[in-house]
């Protein structure tokens, strides 16, 4: 009888605290819990490991959420604020289907932890459109059938509207390279490309008008 | 991911004094958070250093380039001087993962990434390099076609940073503090192969932190590059990089370094393949010459000998686009 | 793909109707058929239509685009809990004991539910082989062995890592070349079969058994041994191909209900009715007594039909915590949960002079891990003319996740190696590869698909294999799809006209983001000429008329004459009810351009609302179920994909440039959809063919790489230029003549298609996918074997 087939390699949660990380490199022990928490009371900043509450700036509204530290931004809107139209695919940064904007900049609310968003604003796919007005990015998805499954679209539409108000003249490339990291099953890419590039043409032509009339105005 | 107290400081004192037994530093978050998920490692606390002012921001300056560890892979990809005069860095940070993981992954948590081996990032497999209660190297005699083909005898781990590869070619340094004080440590110095330290794999010691990253100003004349190839040119670990700074007089070669990311555990210098640039002019059968002296010594495993064709390749385009002979590889990632 | 109802047997029919018949671009004929008499007047072609056969918006388009579709993985109900999978860490062996006690302590946990059989598996025909356990025998890695329910996500994780399992471990084999040989270890002690599901799937039952290896499925034709000694010219080659696995962006997975009076179960599935069959099975429940719902569902592509062991465990919970529980699979569970077979192929065929076929013979071994199903056949005996035929098909059981139904089961498998003998071929008779195809290929579509490849893409100027020099080199090749017309007779919709003039459609079908919500309001939106986003619909929910799993392509083809039914079956009961309010008789009104006119008068017309609005009730339904098929014909579907492409011969890297697809489903309904499916299809082929495989640790049993970052899926900058050409072809079969395009749409053909060109382009025959650079630099041979 054994726990596990070979010795060579553990059960799960055998390993748990080999300490080398991402920006430093320290020891745990096997006390570092308690002791820490302890230590955090003597910290203003220190939060946790239980809920705390929160203020999270999201689609210009304020939400009063009880959060624990682990919990993902992706994990808070959808479970504790039902703004379920991010969505969770791969749980790792490999898809880009949990693409919000913080500060009006893309990233994955998947890798990011919300206590650390407190004071940032969040925008989410629900915060794009204004009750049934869909952003025009949105309109263009929908016009270009740039979805098929849906569950890949709210990812590819936060990174093609961030993409346009950085760079109102994106190449088909410049597109590609903006959902380069979205992930899509169904294989939607081409019409996600040519709604972005739709939308962008419809603003130049709006520009256009607009320069053309303040041009005979004035 | 296991429940953890957060600690959110606004200065590197603050930071360094919350640094105690058990605390992880958290900048980005990206390649902590996928560990975490994992349960690989699993920290009791959590050190956030992303919103401390003093450890963002660019400056090129006339000695050289001061990157303030939190700067963002965007920021460095995008900034107008590390595309001009650095241009290696900008390709490698521009070219990292994904667009969303470049808006949040920070130089200082690139460079501090953990191993890329999918038996290190797997909960299931124990291994010498987590805490040394195997003794075997799974990737020795199991799956290996990503690992190592250089260095490879204990651990076939690779390191994935691709900012680490320009760096090392452009001789940066990497500024440490530490209650103790503050400490400088060359790129050439900063990673720690697995036959010295199966557990560390940089000189990054308890309770310091990376508090800038210098590149000093290049010499007249000198041009860079930096490519990576995979599976596929939407985000994909590479399986062949090459970053090349080159010191030239028109076609002549006066000076050469050639850096490899993922052939060995850590970034590498082949000097072998700048010594056969150095002096020389470059064209093609030069640069196809340096690449292969660059994979001479190779020693890879039972499924990735294809690296070593990759790694030619990767080479000797980037040895030539870094020269001006060649357009960017549509081959290559990013 | 669906278990076919006898769609073969004609109702009884009572009058006889012309119908549109062919292919336009081989001039449209007419054809007789005998109909039932509540069948509606035949449609005519798609160019005389207002609504089918146009560009038509996704119903739910903004709903998706806004992130207001609730998919299963989106519903939180009162109270709900959240629950966790807990799997095998072992790939083979028993278990001896599972303690639950600490998971049970965890402050917030609710439930914990043991599993007590596996679904979806294959299982021994003696269970007597194996000694009576409480526990199933875990026979591969992330085999589910139980589940727990707590107040919160996090938690339910936390709890699942406490559950300590005990296992008596056996030996193991999860390569199936090894699994073959005869001191393999045995995955099953004896003999075992695995059911298909409602999407298809599962192995031949009964068949001869030694060790791991199950089979042969022989399928017999003529005498091949004769059609080889005929033989002009004989083609011999050997593919392999690898697992794939579906990874549908949404993982599997419910929201169980379970009350005394109703269990309501939301499930992202193919089929709601395949959901509640089998939840009324493992329950033994009246099927009155279960509510499926799938309003939004995030793919499946075959994976996802049944109540899965998920679906089992999440109902259980939910019954022993009384509250709502969901149950989603994580990424890696996904990965394991099912997967398209890998292939071993070889392949013989035997030709005359001028290219006819004399013998094809196929022997096939793939593994369905611990499922069956991994046949390759289809192609081979499905897609030319030739008189003499045997395929042999073995499943070689090794210790790893089940096979299951993959978007056209064994089709790209066997398309691989059939399509590129046939180029074979055709090189050595000297025959351009679409000239051949001309022979022995009697399918009228595809010829007319082979006709606009040749006019409209760049095959005139193809060059001899290998003609570029320099390290990248270009290409381009051909391939073809064929895929069969299934009906599943279980689709019915009701249509309901309301006194203000709205009208809507109730079934229970579901849409998995195919457009099937759009497809039907196209088809109430004809018969009523009103715009297809002013129609209701409101599918994917039990308490519907019943509606058919979707896998085999099936859907189209089967609800779309029910809705058709439904519609005009409704309009005759609005025309009756208030014809004598109008001053006429029924068969004097037609409905058209959105208005109700008098046949004998056309000046005499009234808008839709000012007719309903003469309604004796507040509402007029009617609810009809799919006929059978008018003919019994045995037709078949295809497709032909061109490919031009890049190797670069220094990287092992492929380009695909561009792809021309020219695809036949019946009659299009919405071609907008049709083409965004048809790309998919090019996309998910290309994936398959250069980036996609399961990786296993041999030493552990473990799939390495489920996960979507070394689990490679095609991405953005991967997309070539796509061009699809739909070619309407109109069988006068049913009173829509529409037919899915999942499963012949360029899944099948990508990666025949692609290896041809990459022969086209290097002069070098790739057997093995995924193409990676691995793979091509071997195959071109760039790397020197390095012993282990």
């Amino acid at each position: 009888m054994a726990d596990s087939p070979k010795t060579t390699f553990s059960r799960r949660g055998f390993l748990k605290g080999a300490g080398v990380t991402a920006a430093t490199t320290v020891i745990e022990s096997a006390n570092a819990l308690a002791r820490e928490t302890k230590d955090a009371l003597h910290s203003d900043r220190a939060v946790g490991p239980g809920s705390v509450p929160v203020k999270l700036h999201i689609n210009g509204h304020e939400y009063s959420v009880a959060i624990e530290p682990r919990y993902t931004l992706a994990e808070t809107l959808r479970d504790n604020l039902g703004l379920t139209g991010t969505k969770v695919v791969c749980d790792r940064g490999s898809c880009s289907a949990c693409t919000v904007w913080i500060d009006k900049t893309p990233a994955l609310a998947c890798m990011t932890l919300a206590i650390d968003v407190v004071g940032r604003q969040i925008t989410t796919i629900e915060g794009l459109s204004h009750g049934d007005t869909m952003h025009q990015v949105q309109a263009a998805f929908v016009k270009h059938d740039a979805m098929q499954c849906g569950f890949c679209t709210p990812g590819m539409v936060m990174s093609c509207a961030a993409l346009l108000d950085r760079n109102p003249n994106p190449k088909l490339a410049d597109v590609k390279h903006a959902v380069s990291g979205n992930l899509c099953r169904c294989g939607t890419y081409p019409k996600v490309f040519a709604a972005t590039l739709d939308v962008a043409q419809q603003r130049r032509q709006t520009a256009g008008l607009v320069a053309l009339v303040t041009e005979r105005e004035a | 991911m296991n429940k953890f107290v957060f600690v959110d400081c606004k200065t590197v004192d603050e930071a360094l004094g919350q640094m105690s037994d058990g605390a992880i530093v958290k900048a980005g978050g990206i390649d902590l958070l996928d560990l975490m998920k994992d349960g690989i490692v699993t920290p009791p606390k959590l050190v956030n250093i992303r919103n401390i002012s003093s450890l963002q921001g660019i400056t090129a300056g006339k000695d050289g380039l001061h990157l303030g560890p939190l700067s963002t892979l965007s920021e460095i990809a995008a900034h107008p001087e590390i595309q001009k005069n650095y241009t290696a860095l900008a390709n490698a940070a521009g070219h990292a993962a994904t667009p969303q993981v470049r808006n949040m992954a920070t130089l200082g948590g690139n460079i501090m990434q953990r191993p890329r081996c999918w038996y290190f990032r797997s909960s299931e497999f124990d291994c010498k390099k987590k805490n040394g209660a195997s003794d075997d190297c799974h990737a020795h005699t199991g799956e290996n076609q990503y690992h190592a083909i250089m260095n490879n005898e204990t651990c076939a781990m690779v390191h994935p940073s691709s900012t680490a590869v320009p760096l090392l070619a452009m001789n940066a340094q990497v500024e440490l503090t530490s209650k103790r004080g503050k400490r400088t440590v060359a790129m050439s110095e900063f990673y720690v192969p697995p036959e010295k330290s199966l557990i560390n794999e940089t000189v990054v010691q308890p309770g310091e932190l990376i508090t800038g990253v210098f590149v000093p100003v290049p010499e007249p004349g000198t041009r860079s590059a930096y490519q990576k190839y995979g599976e596929k040119e939407s985000f994909d670990w590479p399986l062949a990089d090459a970053g090349v700074v080159l010191v030239m007089d028109g076609t002549h070669c006066r000076k050469a370094w050639i850096v490899l990311g993922v052939a060995a555990p850590t970034p590498i210098r082949s000097t072998a393949a700048e010594a056969v640039l150095t002096g020389k002019t470059i064209d093609e059968a030069t640069a196809r010459a340096a690449a292969s002296a660059a994979m001479k010594d190779a020693t890879p495993l039972s499924q990735n000998g294809f690296k070593t064709q990759l790694f030619q390749t990767a080479i000797y385009r980037t040895v030539l686009l870094a020269a001006g002979q060649m357009q960017p590889d549509p081959s290559a990632i990013g | 793909m669906a278990p076919q109802s006898d769609a073969t047997k004609p109702a009884a029919p009572n009058r006889t109707e012309t119908f549109v018949w062919g292919i336009p671009q081989n001039g449209l004929q007419s054809k007789e058929r005998q109909v039932g008499r509540d069948e509606p007047p035949p449609l005519p072609a798609n160019s005389e239509l207002t609504y089918i056969g146009k560009p038509t918006e996704r119903y739910d388009g903004p709903a998706k685009a806004m992130g207001k579709g609730k998919y299963t993985a989106d519903i939180n109900l009162p109270g709900m809990l959240y629950a966790r999978m807990i799997d095998a860490t072992i790939p083979h062996g028993r278990i001896v004991s599972i303690d639950t006690s600490e998971a049970e302590k965890l402050p917030g946990v609710r439930a914990v539910h043991v599993i007590e059989h596996v679904y979806g598996v294959a299982e021994l025909r003696d269970p007597k082989m194996e000694a009576p356990s409480r526990y199933p025998v875990i026979r591969y890695y992330g085999q589910p062995i139980a589940g727990v329910a707590a107040i919160s996500q996090q938690i339910a994780n936390d709890a699942a890592q406490l559950v300590k399992v005990k296992y008596d471990t056996l030996a193991f084999v999860v390569d199936r070349s090894d699994a073959r040989a005869e001191d393999a270890p045995m995955v099953f002690p004896g003999p075992a079969d695995a059911a298909g599901s409602a999407g298809g799937g599962g192995g031949p039952k009964g068949v001869p058994q030694t060790g791991n290896v199950h089979g042969p499925q022989q399928k017999k034709n003529g005498d091949v041994e004769k059609g080889f000694a005929e033989a002009d010219v004989i083609v011999e080659g050997e593919y392999f191909t690898q697992v794939q696995t579906h990874s549908a962006l949404e993982t599997h997975g419910f929201v169980v209900d379970w009350k005394p009076d109703e269990v309501t179960v939301y499930a992202s599935t193919q089929g709601t009715s395949s959901v509640r069959n089998e939840f009324a099975d493992v329950f033994k429940l009246p099927k009155n007594k279960i509510r499926v719902i799938t309003e939004y569902m995030g793919g499946g592509f075959g994976a996802k039909f049944g109540a899965g062991n998920e679906g089992v465990v999440a109902a259980n919970l939910s019954r022993k915590a009384n509250a709502p529980v969901k149950l989603m699979l994580d990424r890696r569970q996904e990965h394991i949960v099912c997967n398209r077979p890998d292939s071993h192929q070889k392949l013989k065929v035997g030709a005359k002079r001028d290219g006819t076929l004399t013998a094809i013979a196929l022997t096939s071994y793939g593994t369905a891990g611990v499922g069956t199903g991994a046949g390759t056949a289809g192609p081979a005996n499905n897609m030319y003319k030739c008189p003499n035929i045997l395929t042999e098909e073995y499943d070689v059981f090794v210790n790893a996740g089940p096979g299951a139904a993959f978007r056209a089961p064994g089709h790209p498998q066997g398309c691989f190696a059939f399509e590129q003998t046939i180029d074979d071929l055709a090189a050595k008779l000297n025959i351009d590869p679409l000239t051949l195809r001309e022979t022995i290929d009697e399918n009228p579509a595809r010829k007319v698909e082979r006709q606009i490849i040749l006019e409209r893409t760049n095959w005139r100027n193809r060059k001899p294999a290998g003609s570029d020099s320099g390290p990248v080199k270009r290409g381009m090749g051909i391939a073809q799809s064929v895929w069969y017309r299934f009906v599943n007779m279980n689709s019915s919709c009701e249509v309901r006209v309301s006194r203000d003039g709205s009208v809507e459609l109730l079934s229970a079908v579901q849409d998995l983001g195919t457009g099937t919500k759009t497809m039907l309001a196209v088809i109430v939106a004809e018969e009523f000429g009103i715009p297809p986003a002013s129609v209701g619909i409101r599918i994917g929910d039990t308490r519907f008329p019943i509606g058919p799993d979707s896998g085999g392509s099936v859907t189209a083809g089967s609800i779309t004459p029910a809705a058709r039914n439904a519609s005009y079956q409704v309009k005759q009961k609005l025309f009756a009810a208030v014809a004598p309010q109008l001053g006429t008789t029924a068969d004097n009104l037609v409905l058209k351009g959105g208005r109700v006119a008098f046949k004998n008068d056309p000046s005499k017309s009234y808008t839709l609302k000012q007719v309903t609005a003469k309604m004796p009730t507040d509402e007029i339904s009617a609810q009809a179920t799919r006929v059978a098929e008018y003919s019994k014909e045995r037709i078949t579907y295809g497709g032909v994909d061109y490919v031009e492409l890049a190797v670069d011969t220094e990287t092992g890297r492929v380009h695909i440039e561009k792809v021309f697809g020219a695809h036949d489903c019946g009659r299009p309904i919405n071609p907008l959809g049709v083409i965004s499916q048809i790309n998919g299809g090019i996309l998910q082929g290309i994936s398959y063919a250069l980036f996609e495989q399961r990786i296993m640790d041999r030493n552990a049993g473990y799939m390495l790489n489920a996960n979507l970052e070394n689990y490679k899926i095609l991405g953005a900058r991967e997309v070539p230029e796509i061009e699809v050409v739909l070619v309407e072809n109109y069988i006068a079969q049913s009173s829509t003549d529409a037919a899915g395009i999942g499963e012949s749409a360029g899944i099948i053909t990508l990666a025949a298609a692609i290896g041809n060109a990459f022969y086209n382009a290097t002069g070098v025959r790739m057997r093995k996918i995924p193409m990676t650079p691995a793979n091509v630099l071997s195959a071109l041979g760039k790397v020197q074997e390095v012993q282990a």
